[in-house]
């Protein structure tokens, strides 16, 4: 797929500015700002109940927040219906346990939205699908069951079926987390391959092999909030901050996956 | 060199063939051994089992099937036959009444034809490789009930055809839109397209409805003369049509986020489920007019089917709400991801799951509520049971009350072994994950 246009001035494609959510009385995200531009890949990482996936999930209004805005395109998510509009536009998400629907077949799984959502003819439904899962490396298990098939390709099922719905922004919440190494390595290259062709991305991740590879920003959570914000070189190479350091020790040492994998 | 010599020297593995496991009796002389007299133990079990059966079956097959009188004109006359035999000949001369209740004989064929309608209609559904089951199915639901209850009511003036009648006003009404739509030159989405498809059915059926209304009038017969197996058979089904709706939405409203619609799913499914059938039978039946303007006049009948509805809606609300708990919430999520909005999310994803998950549980409330409809016999509705305690008060089989409950409890066990066996053979089919 060759690379979206991009105006010359990338527009703004997410902004999140105060948000503030608490679980009871657990303040999990605190004073969150932070913007994507389009065509911008963006990795969040962080230590584990960081609230990096409670943003990410925030973004697709999986989350209630009780204070702050979420904007895609310069659209508020406030109002639940809009909300849902714009999801269904332009937001796209893959998520940690794939959540591959069980009673639907591989090709069913992905044309359900456009057939239902779009109003997609079933012939034509089918078509695009298809050459979707073509494009993650599955075109051949179509008819096949989630239950039949291993995690990577699950999670590269799960990849076809948001992608199939154009979304203008994929989010994905931490997407390699629940696979073996091998099965790491297959998602890790479709995913490069689509921060490739141009789509804006966010990316709860701990591969920072992928993050090095491809991210334009890396944002840095610990404790509900963002630590640092940067270019991947900068956050990556010469963090600013104690916090981040730690966390970066920690993962490159403990994560042979990611030194032979991209 | 010797690199080369050593893979030539490299070993071919060869898998070693299999073999069927050991002590596997293959013929079933052996098996039989195998299983059943396998030790001392074993045999003298299989042996007492045996003798018990011979003990049980053989006065049940005397007294059923060897000392039967088939053919008498009274009791009096099955005894001086055979004193310790079953009387069938009451059976055979009730017969008619226990299926049919006291629907009036010329009429009968009304009965007939709509339950040969009910297979042929809902014989798509079971043919595994029928296109358009969707459609059959609410077509089953929402058309046949119409087309049954002008036949088996009969008459002009009553609800049902009223009913039936503003159901065809709205095929009309259907098919105009649709004609005015193609007229005006809109592209047709497929939601449309596949509505334009059933115009001529629903064109066929507006005239048929017509036609029933005003030219086709059968004879009226009163739901008092209702009853045997027709009449436990109609309330069963339509309990057990409406159960599952009913129980959706009961279900959905319970663990629905406004409070209102809560708290009243809540409360009624306690009061439902807390409360017996015959009491609430008997509510629908002798309270329910005291609260009734007199002008209105409520039929017994309706007021069961509404009571029996209501009461299995309760119970397959909690099976419903069951399955619903068992999906995970990450099913909602992606749902949700991809733009599907509460129905949606409910129709497509979660109720499929939730549903086949219970089929276990689902079917077994279906069992009960047909045997549970027998209760219908205590607030003077005919049917099957009812008819049979009727059939014991006649003078010439006065007293005959075994056989007629033998073949009762043969007719519900039929019934009811059949909507398990199917429910077990749905399960297999609808499994996914292997």
């Amino acid at each position: 797929m060759e690379p979206l246009e991009h105006p010359n001035q990338p527009e703004t494609a997410i902004s999140l500015s105060g948000i503030n959510l608490w679980f009871e009385n657990f303040h999990a995200l605190k004073d969150i700002e932070f913007e994507v531009k389009t065509g911008e890949i963006v990795v969040v990482c962080g230590p584990s109940g960081s609230g990096k996936s409670t943003m990410v999930r925030c973004i697709n209004h999986l989350e209630q927040y009780q204070q702050g805005q979420v904007e895609i395109f310069g659209r508020s998510l406030a109002n639940k219906k809009v909300a849902s509009q714009i999801i269904r536009q332009d937001v796209g998400m893959v998520f940690q346990h794939f959540h591959l629907f069980p009673h639907l077949s591989i090709l069913q799984n992905c044309t359900l939205g456009l057939i239902h959502i779009k109003g997609m003819e079933q012939s034509q439904a089918d078509h695009k699908a298809k050459i979707l899962l073509e494009r993650v490396g599955v075109a051949d298990l179509a008819d096949k069951y989630p239950g039949q098939i291993s995690g990577g390709q699950k999670q590269r099922v799960a990849i076809a079926r948001a992608l199939v719905m154009d979304p203008k922004i994929l989010l994905l919440d931490e997407p390699t987390s629940a696979l073996d190494p091998e099965m790491i390595k297959e998602v890790l290259d479709v995913m490069v391959d689509l921060a490739e062709s141009g789509m804006t991305m966010v990316c709860v991740t701990h591969e920072i092999g992928f993050a090095r590879k491809v991210a334009d920003t890396v944002v840095f959570m610990a404790d509900g909030c963002i630590v640092e914000t940067g270019p991947a070189q900068q956050v990556l190479g010469s963090p600013q901050w104690d916090r981040t350091q730690d966390f970066l020790a920690h993962v490159v040492v403990n994560s042979p996956a990611t030194q032979n994998k991209i | 060199m010797t690199q080369s010599s050593k893979q030539t020297q490299l070993k071919i593995f060869l898998p070693i063939t299999a073999r069927p496991p050991p002590g596997v009796a293959d013929t079933w002389l052996a098996r039989l051994r195998q299983q059943y007299f396998s030790s001392a133990l074993s045999a003298a079990l299989t042996v007492a089992t045996l003798f018990l059966f011979y003990l049980l079956i053989s006065p049940l097959v005397d007294w059923a099937i060897i000392k039967a009188v088939w053919s008498a004109a009274d009791r009096r006359e099955c005894y001086s036959i055979s004193p310790d035999g079953a009387c069938w000949a009451g059976i055979v001369h009730w017969f008619n009444n226990i299926i049919y209740g006291r629907y009036p004989d010329l009429e009968q064929w009304r009965i007939n034809l709509v339950f040969i309608a009910l297979v042929a209609w809902a014989w798509p559904i079971f043919v595994s490789r029928f296109p358009h089951k969707t459609l059959v199915f609410l077509s089953l639901w929402f058309i046949f009930p119409l087309f049954a209850s002008y036949l088996l009511l009969g008459g002009t003036h009553n609800i049902v055809s009223q009913i039936f009648f503003a159901v065809a006003c709205a095929m009309v009404i259907i098919i105009v839109a649709c004609l005015v739509w193609l007229l005006l030159g809109r592209g047709l989405n497929p939601s449309h397209s596949s509505l334009m498809r059933l115009r001529l059915p629903a064109l066929g059926l507006t005239v048929l409805a017509f036609a029933c209304q005003y030219y086709l009038v059968l004879v009226p017969v009163e739901t008092t003369r209702w009853g045997g197996l027709f009449l436990t058979l109609v309330i069963a089904s339509v309990a057990i049509m409406m159960a599952l709706p009913i129980g959706i939405l009961l279900a959905l409203g319970r663990r629905s986020s406004l409070p209102v619609i809560k708290y009243l799913s809540i409360t009624f499914i306690e009061l439902v489920r807390s409360v017996p059938l015959i009491t609430v039978l008997f509510m629908a039946v002798t309270m329910l007019p005291f609260f009734m303007p007199n002008s209105v006049e409520l039929d017994k009948l309706a007021q069961v089917l509404v009571a029996v509805s209501l009461f299995s809606g309760a119970y397959m609300a909690e099976n419903v709400r069951g399955g619903l708990q068992a999906i995970a919430q990450g099913q909602t999520e992606a749902a949700q991801s991809l733009g599907m909005n509460y129905w949606q999310t409910m129709l497509f994803i979660v109720l499929p799951q939730a549903l086949r998950l219970m089929i276990p549980n689902i079917v077994t409330s279906f069992i009960s509520t047909l045997k549970d409809t027998t209760l219908v016999s205590i607030i003077g509705l005919f049917d099957i049971l009812l008819m049979a305690k009727n059939m014991a008060l006649d003078k010439k089989w006065l007293d005959l009350h075994t056989e007629p409950l033998v073949l009762i409890a043969t007719i519900f066990f039929v019934l009811c072994y059949g909507m398990s066996q199917y429910s077990l053979h749905l399960e297999r089919k609808l499994q996914w994950s292997h």
